[in-house]
């Protein structure tokens, strides 16, 4: 390997270098993926089942708009509710939100914020609040029980009154704002959905 | 409007350097005058809207195409260390007294966190292309910002009596400390 | 080399007088931004030495086959590809410990901690010895990035390793996970170590 000239061992040793690691990186994305990929089944299931009231399994429906989960009760007719993915920019980013949506009564039936990158400490808190050590998730559970007509409103500085309010989170109005915004986007393209649908499943 | 709000988040509220702690290194280590950390923030600002504009092209071009987003580390970081090679020529070539300014600080920015750092929250963000240049110029921006001001107050605290155990990096930290509290102060503007 | 030096010597260096983060200020970035949390501190810590010690392995064996000219070039390469396996891993085994750590995980490529080893002692030393001198850097890493995460973890969230340690009574400092909590626990950090090493000078 001495004696060959100096732009040869240049570039032996670079495509060496990069066939190895080429090699290292395919073997390992054939091994990891699947992990990855059941680590991201899992984390559905699981925010599904949070954002639903007790369901026995749900149906995937895949629509042109994206998926719906609709969770089941035990005889496979009648339905608890649909939950489906809600996508939108927050203040920082993409915010991912799993919500669960009643439309008998056209109340939410809780959400889970799954993705955020929102400013630690403030814009956080839409998921986790640590100064409220009684109840870190106070936030999101606001949305249990929220009516979704005319639409969900965030009101600063005070407590809700109507139905149809959630508190907003001082310091990260922003994002409260985005993801009730976010909320309220997928929730027309939903309701459109199930409307066409000829009323609910 | 949602631009303006991108550029003023990553070099305002969420500034690159302090607090999501990227391009610490020259933050430390060339922020002593303040005409060295202009041009240092005006070359990293030039490297990063470069860089956003490549690494945009690679992922969306074709490591996505091909499935090989595994290879999204490696690539990036070539991409990052040859595109510093070729502006450090390529300034030489074309203006001396520009090369004068910024050759030197050219080298340390292959490493330095917050070029890669933006590539990566570009993905991690699926910001589109236009989106991802807006975020380089303002993280650039809020990085020059962070350096100047350190400088600032670094020339300033060369007349100090500081602690002798503090002098040096413990009160650089200490400061960074404090400009990072009041630019948290600008996270509740809106 | 000029003189022998034992192996030990190699090791216990890192741990204290050339530790990277409090002697060589190297690393700053991942030390400040994943210790609001002891555990995120020891994942992060890991994931560091592991990305070190492989890479170390690698370039100190084909130390006298790669040109001086592309050494840069290669040592990147080799870097970013366990940083990938690294990044994988944790996204496989440990997926809450990945989201938390986030982009932070890749940017350990840029880490100048990995790459300063590199250049200044694995491409010049045979291979035992430059991964005894990456494992003693390795471990100085993580024990400050523990120590920083504890202290924040303590004085922001009242816990260690996610374990209540300080009870109702006490009102968690907010500031102390958030960024500028960071910087202000390193700066009294380092004047610490600095008080130190005077009284052991003068001892």
């Amino acid at each position: 390997m001495k004696n060959l000239s100096l732009s040869t061992r240049m570039i032996l040793v670079l495509t060496l270098i990069t066939i190895m690691s080429g090699a290292i990186l395919a073997g390992w994305d054939l091994y990891t993926k699947p992990k990855v990929e059941y680590h991201r089944e899992q984390a559905l299931q699981a925010a599904i089942a949070d954002v639903l009231p007790p369901y026995d399994h749900y149906d995937v429906l895949n629509t042109e708009q994206g998926y719906l989960y609709v969770g089941k009760e035990k005889d496979s007719t009648a339905s608890v509710g649909l939950a489906f993915m809600a996508i939108g920019s927050g203040f920082q980013g993409e915010v991912r939100i799993m919500v669960g949506y009643d439309p008998d009564k056209r109340q939410l039936t809780g959400i889970k914020v799954l993705e955020q990158i929102e400013t630690p400490g403030l814009g956080t808190k839409i998921v986790t609040d640590p100064s409220n050590k009684n109840d870190p998730l106070w936030w999101s559970a606001q949305f249990e029980g929220v009516a979704v007509e005319p639409e969900i409103v965030v009101i600063k500085n005070a407590k809700p009154v109507n139905d149809y309010e959630i508190q907003g989170i001082t310091g990260a109005t922003i994002s409260s704002k985005a993801v009730v915004r976010i909320i309220n986007d997928r929730l027309d393209v939903v309701q459109d959905l199930i409307n066409q649908a000829g009323g609910h499943k | 409007m949602t631009y303006f709000l991108l550029f003023f988040s990553a070099a305002i509220v969420n500034n690159f350097v302090l607090s999501y702690f990227l391009g610490i290194c020259p933050f430390v280590g060339v922020s002593k005058k303040i005409s060295s950390a202009v041009s240092m923030g005006m070359a990293v600002t030039f490297v990063m809207l470069i860089s956003a504009v490549v690494t945009w092209l690679i992922y969306h071009m074709i490591l996505v195409p091909f499935h090989v987003e595994i290879l999204e580390y490696v690539s990036f970081i070539l991409v990052i260390a040859s595109l510093v090679q070729l502006v450090e020529m390529f300034i030489r070539k074309v203006s001396k007294p520009l090369y004068d300014t910024l050759g030197i600080y050219l080298p340390l920015i292959t490493t330095n966190c917050a070029i890669l750092g933006l590539a990566l929250f570009s993905v991690l963000r699926e910001y589109a292309f236009l989106e991802s240049v807006v975020f380089a110029l303002g993280a650039g921006a809020g990085f020059t910002l962070a350096l100047v001001i350190m400088a600032g107050i670094r020339e300033e605290l060369a007349l100090a009596p500081v602690p002798r155990h503090f002098q040096g990096a413990g009160i650089t930290m200490i400061v960074a400390g404090a400009l990072a509290l009041a630019f948290m102060g600008f996270a509740g503007m809106i | 080399m000029a003189k022998p030096v034992s192996l030990k010597a190699e090791f216990v260096k890192g741990l204290w007088n050339e530790n990277p983060v409090m002697a060589s200020l190297l690393g700053l970035c991942p030390t400040l931004a994943v210790t609001n949390a002891a555990v995120n501190g020891l994942a992060m810590g890991l994931a560091t030495t592991f990305v070190l010690l492989t890479s170390t392995l690698m370039i100190s064996t084909m130390r006298n086959l790669v040109p001086h000219q592309v050494r840069i070039a290669g040592y990147i390469v080799i870097i970013a590809t366990f940083v990938t396996v690294a990044d994988r891993f944790l996204a496989a085994f440990f997926p809450e410990i990945s989201a938390t750590l986030g982009p932070y995980i890749p940017l350990i490529v840029v880490n100048c901690l990995i790459l300063g080893r590199q250049e200044a002692f694995s491409s010049r030393n045979p291979v035992g010895r430059s991964l005894v001198d990456s494992l003693g850097m390795g471990l100085g890493f993580i024990m400050v990035l523990i120590v920083l995460g504890s202290i924040r973890e303590i004085l922001g969230s009242g816990s260690i390793f996610g374990v209540t340690v300080l009870g109702d009574w006490f009102s968690p400092w907010m500031v102390m996970i958030l960024p500028p909590g960071a910087f202000l626990t390193l700066g009294i950090l380092i004047a610490l170590v600095n008080w130190i090493n005077s009284r052991r000078i003068a001892a």
